[in-house]
């Protein structure tokens, strides 16, 4: 296409004062996604049209702007469809006058209705999604849950608590450790968040000499959730400090935040 | 609402080269402010092409409220992709100014004034005292008749191209192309002023 050409015959006027049919306003739009020099074409004669109108524009009756301030400082009465366009497209002939407005009032309902229920689906599905996510959450929060319990009232695990040290008196945190299959969980009771650079790490101190048994974040919210960590077989105590993310070095032990002893 | 009131604040002090979009973004939050800084600033220039359309005052009256109350109601569909605010508010005048003479009451007044409404009488429909003197009339006045009575009856009367040709007996493609023709022509005339 020839756009020079098509800016040229009238469109862009013909277009802006709406005199196009349908087909040559479809066309019009589309070609202007693709020629910026049409937008440009249109926006000029928009201009240019603008400034024409509004010269010597009369002054609008006075009582006309109160009238419609007041319609618009009344959002209820504003939701009401507007009927009034529907009468000119009642058939002329008077025979089926009948039948058009039936069929009108039919089709409007019918509109209204798919309208309501289309609504009415849409929002069930979402809140049906909602209940499934929240469902799955719970599932998942009575497992972690369960868990724990059976892990609590295994005979043959040990509870270390481990208290504050000078650094941080009031940390506190319990170790629940199986020795049988060296298992290790973590129950965190107050320990302040860390900035993000910075995460927890838990050892096991075993003839003096540390080992890592895992870095940890704490879990979200206040929720208190066991957290698995690295298994040990021995250990004479347990204690936990705060290192730079990720650390992959011995304990920071100025940062010591809690310990506590197995009692044999 | 402190977004609100910012872009008010700067529609308000930049009167003379308002941000289109802050006003299109407050008019479609339905924001009363904005709908009455419309109102002040286009009433009179809507009102214009609706007076050139319907020469009743009392009806144009009743366009023009329609016409306010149609923007508040539509302003969501609005896309400013596809031309100025200014443009789409001006075809919804026109449109219901066209409706309005078009309408059946509108008809049967104009037949107590024995004017006949069929469309092979069109050229009577081209009495209109008065009404070249205004805006976008004045200047559609200055074409030479025959293009004249094309963009009369087209624009301000709202006959299709179909309408035209068969009531003046001219061809479709004619029509077409005369009318093209004589946008151009009342383009290069504005664009001269």
């Amino acid at each position: 296409m020839n756009i020079k050409e098509y800016i040229l015959s009238g469109i862009v006027e013909s277009y802006v004062l709406g005199l196009a049919s349908e087909e040559e306003r479809v066309e019009f739009e589309k070609l202007c996604l693709q020629y910026p020099d049409l937008i440009d074409a249109r926006n000029s004669f928009e201009i240019s049209l603008e400034r024409q109108v509004l010269e010597e524009a009369p002054e609008a009756p006075a009582f006309a702007k109160q009238k419609f301030i007041d319609f618009i400082k009344q959002p209820e009465t504003n939701s009401e469809t507007n009927v009034v366009s529907i009468q000119k497209s009642i058939a002329k002939g008077s025979g089926f006058r009948w039948l058009a407005a039936a069929s009108i009032i039919f089709v409007i309902i019918s509109a209204g209705l798919a309208y309501k229920f289309y609504n009415e689906a849409v929002s069930l599905k979402s809140e049906l999604q909602t209940a499934k996510e929240s469902q799955a959450r719970l599932d998942n929060r009575l497992r972690i849950l369960e868990d724990q319990q059976k892990v609590i009232n295994d005979p043959k695990i040990s509870v270390v608590n481990l208290t504050g040290m000078p650094k941080a008196p009031a940390a506190s945190a319990s170790i629940y450790w199986d020795s049988t299959s060296s298992n290790v969980w973590l129950l965190v009771k107050n320990l302040p968040q860390l900035p993000d650079t910075k995460q927890y790490q838990l050892w096991a101190l075993i003839d003096g000499k540390p080992k890592d048994l895992g870095l940890f974040d704490l879990p979200n919210g206040d929720h208190k959730i066991m957290i698995k960590m690295n298994n040990t077989q021995k250990a004479d105590a347990f204690a936990i400090t705060i290192e730079n993310r990720g650390n992959k070095g011995g304990p920071n032990l100025d940062e010591l935040q809690t310990m506590g002893k197995i009692k044999l | 609402m402190e977004t609100q009131g910012f872009l008010f604040n700067h529609l308000l002090t930049s009167k003379t080269t308002y941000g289109e979009v802050e006003l299109v973004a407050l008019l479609q939050q339905r924001n009363n402010q904005a709908f009455t800084y419309l109102y002040d600033n286009y009433s009179g220039a809507l009102y214009g092409i609706i007076n050139q359309i319907v020469p009743d005052r009392e009806s144009a009256n009743d366009v023009l409220q329609e016409v306010f109350i149609n923007i508040w109601r539509k302003i969501g569909t609005y896309d400013l992709s596809k031309g100025r605010l200014f443009t789409w508010m001006l075809n919804i005048a026109r449109n219901a100014s066209i409706d309005k003479i078009r309408s059946k009451a509108w008809q049967n007044d104009l037949k107590n004034q024995s004017i006949p409404e069929d469309v092979n009488n069109l050229e009577s429909h081209l009495i209109r005292p008065n009404m070249d003197n205004l805006g976008f009339r004045k200047i559609v006045g200055r074409l030479r008749e025959e293009q004249r009575t094309l963009i009369e009856l087209s624009y301000f009367q709202g006959y299709t191209h179909e309408e035209i040709a068969k009531g003046l007996s001219i061809p479709l493609g004619t029509v077409k192309t005369r009318i093209r023709t004589a946008l151009l022509q009342l383009r290069s005339m504005m664009d001269q002023q």
